[in-house]
């Protein structure tokens, strides 16, 4: 890629950026609206250096990046080998089809009240609900790129000698990594919309709580606030993601 | 060949395949014997269509004969069995492995510690003349060069007979060229039992102790000729009389076959 064009562009981006903003907290210094129903960005970044001192932004936002990473790799570790497992054998895929179809259409909100119902308002509570939120799309995701393994190589490794284990792991699981990784990059989103919803109604930390939390107080702008540390944080952890994504698949380089 | 023993490797016995299909069953393979002595290079020619692979996949255990058997040493082959290594058009390689796990691939499934594996595989990386690219993946490399790859993989894991599936079909001619060399070398060192398909006339001169002439489907041995060119096959041997003499006669036999397959085509 050109790097030169690349700075270029990234720089038309930063000043989009800038002049968008700006034309928010001009709008709303103008008084052409209510603050109550939206703050200027400066009144969302001095809520935020205020919430950044008392420690509780950091906390909120580490308490939701907990529940998504635990839920998630829970989710993906269990997906990833019974994935590999249903992709390779008909007849196990025949056997679980129907739970899996049942299950399918379940939104994660969906489970919040036998959730709460079984776990209470607890950690693994939130755990639950990502997992379920993730786990049947992982799923999915996971046998559709083992069935996409090109036959050939599978019949060549056996060929020279693998078992079927063999194949199993020195051919379907590097074969299908590049389509799993992608595919999980896309479940990390879903995981952490499910988190959100499961903080929106139950809990007492994490950026869906201080959005609620801040609807209550009629602060608007610990609202916003909570919105824009989630597009942030997930950001974030898709750049981390596609840095371990590079390390994984040193072929496709 | 002298080290040529009279020992039957690979013993097809009246073999016949049929693949079921809705419209009406393919018979791809009928009634076909073919014995395989021990070191000996047999290539089978045909007309594309005629059941060559079929015959190969059936040899390699990756598909069953609807009647007939094969023996390999005087076992019926029945599964899979790394005893007879596959060489495939495509090359097959493992895109996430890099040249030296590839060639040790077979050395690993047989469990063979780590240490003796690599220098089992450098040998071999060597020998179809890759060294320094232990550590390339396959996307970096040629066409010839990826099947140089897969040629030293299946050498590595030491097979009784190698089965090679139009092996350089894909190649450019200068790369066919040079591979051919390179495999009737391997050959006259290691004296391995091998069967290769091809619908190439000229490859098969080059490369063969004995050429098979198969019939247009369903496929069954129409010519047998033991190819009496002296070695080493060079250019000189492609200029000789008997080399021409050879070729027009499978040429002829061939024809026949192409031009049937041909109107059963357009019919």
């Amino acid at each position: 890629m050109n790097t030169k064009n690349s700075s270029n562009l990234a720089l038309i981006s930063i000043v989009s950026l800038v002049f968008f903003l700006a034309a928010w907290e001009i709008y709303c210094r103008m008084g052409f609206i209510e603050p109550l129903f939206m703050p200027a960005p400066s009144k969302i970044l001095s809520r935020a250096i205020k919430m950044l001192n008392n420690w509780s932004l950091l906390g909120h936002t580490l308490a939701s990046t907990r529940r998504v990473m635990v839920g998630f790799i829970v989710s993906s570790l269990v997906a990833i080998p019974f994935g590999i497992f249903l992709g390779s054998s008909r007849f196990f895929m025949a056997v679980f089809d129907p739970f899996i179809s049942l299950l399918r259409p379940l939104p994660s909100m969906s489970w919040i009240p036998l959730s709460l119902l079984w776990l209470g308002i607890t950690e693994t509570q939130k755990y639950s609900i990502v997992f379920m939120g993730s786990f049947v799309p992982s799923l999915l995701y996971i046998i559709e790129a083992t069935k996409n393994i090109d036959p050939l190589l599978i019949r060549a490794a056996r060929n020279l000698g693998a078992s079927e284990v063999d194949v199993m792991r020195e051919v379907i699981l590097p074969g299908a990594l590049p389509q799993i990784i992608a595919g999980l990059k896309v479940m990390l989103g879903i995981a952490w919309t499910c988190v959100i919803s499961a903080e929106l109604v139950a809990a007492r930390e994490g950026l869906g709580f201080m959005i609620m939390n801040g609807k209550e107080y009629f602060q608007t702008d610990t609202v916003l606030l909570g919105m824009v540390m989630i597009s942030v944080t997930v950001m974030i952890t898709d750049l981390v993601f596609r840095k371990f994504e590079k390390r994984l698949l040193p072929w496709t380089l | 060949m002298d080290t040529l023993t009279n020992k039957i490797k690979i013993s097809i016995q009246g073999v016949t395949k049929v693949f079921p299909s809705k419209r009406a069953d393919v018979m791809a393979l009928k009634n076909l014997s073919l014995d395989v002595m021990d070191g000996e290079f047999v290539v089978i020619v045909g007309a594309s269509g005629c059941g060559k692979t079929t015959l190969l996949n059936l040899v390699a255990g990756f598909d069953s004969a609807s009647q007939g058997q094969i023996l390999l040493d005087g076992q019926p082959v029945i599964g899979i069995t790394p005893e007879c290594g596959m060489i495939f058009q495509q090359y097959a390689l493992f895109p996430w492995k890099t040249v030296q796990d590839n060639v040790e691939f077979g050395l690993k499934m047989k469990r063979i510690p780590k240490a003796e594996r690599q220098e089992q595989a450098a040998r071999f990386i060597d020998m179809v003349g890759l060294k320094g690219f232990e550590k390339s993946f396959p996307h970096h490399l040629s066409g010839g060069m990826k099947q140089r790859v897969s040629i030293a993989r299946s050498l590595a894991n030491d097979p009784k007979v190698i089965l090679l599936d139009e092996p350089f079909a894909a190649l450019d001619a200068m790369t066919r060229q040079v591979l051919q060399e390179q495999l009737v070398r391997i050959y006259e060192k290691h004296q391995k039992t091998i069967i290769f398909i091809t619908h190439s006339i000229d490859e098969a001169l080059l490369l063969s102790t004995r050429i098979v002439v198969m019939t247009a489907r369903p496929g069954r041995i129409l010519q047998e000729i033991v190819n009496d060119l002296p070695h080493p096959r060079n250019a000189d041997v492609q200029l000789s009389d008997r080399y021409m003499e050879l070729k027009r006669m499978i040429w002829v036999s061939v024809q026949a076959e192409v031009m049937k397959s041909i109107e059963e085509e357009t019919v």
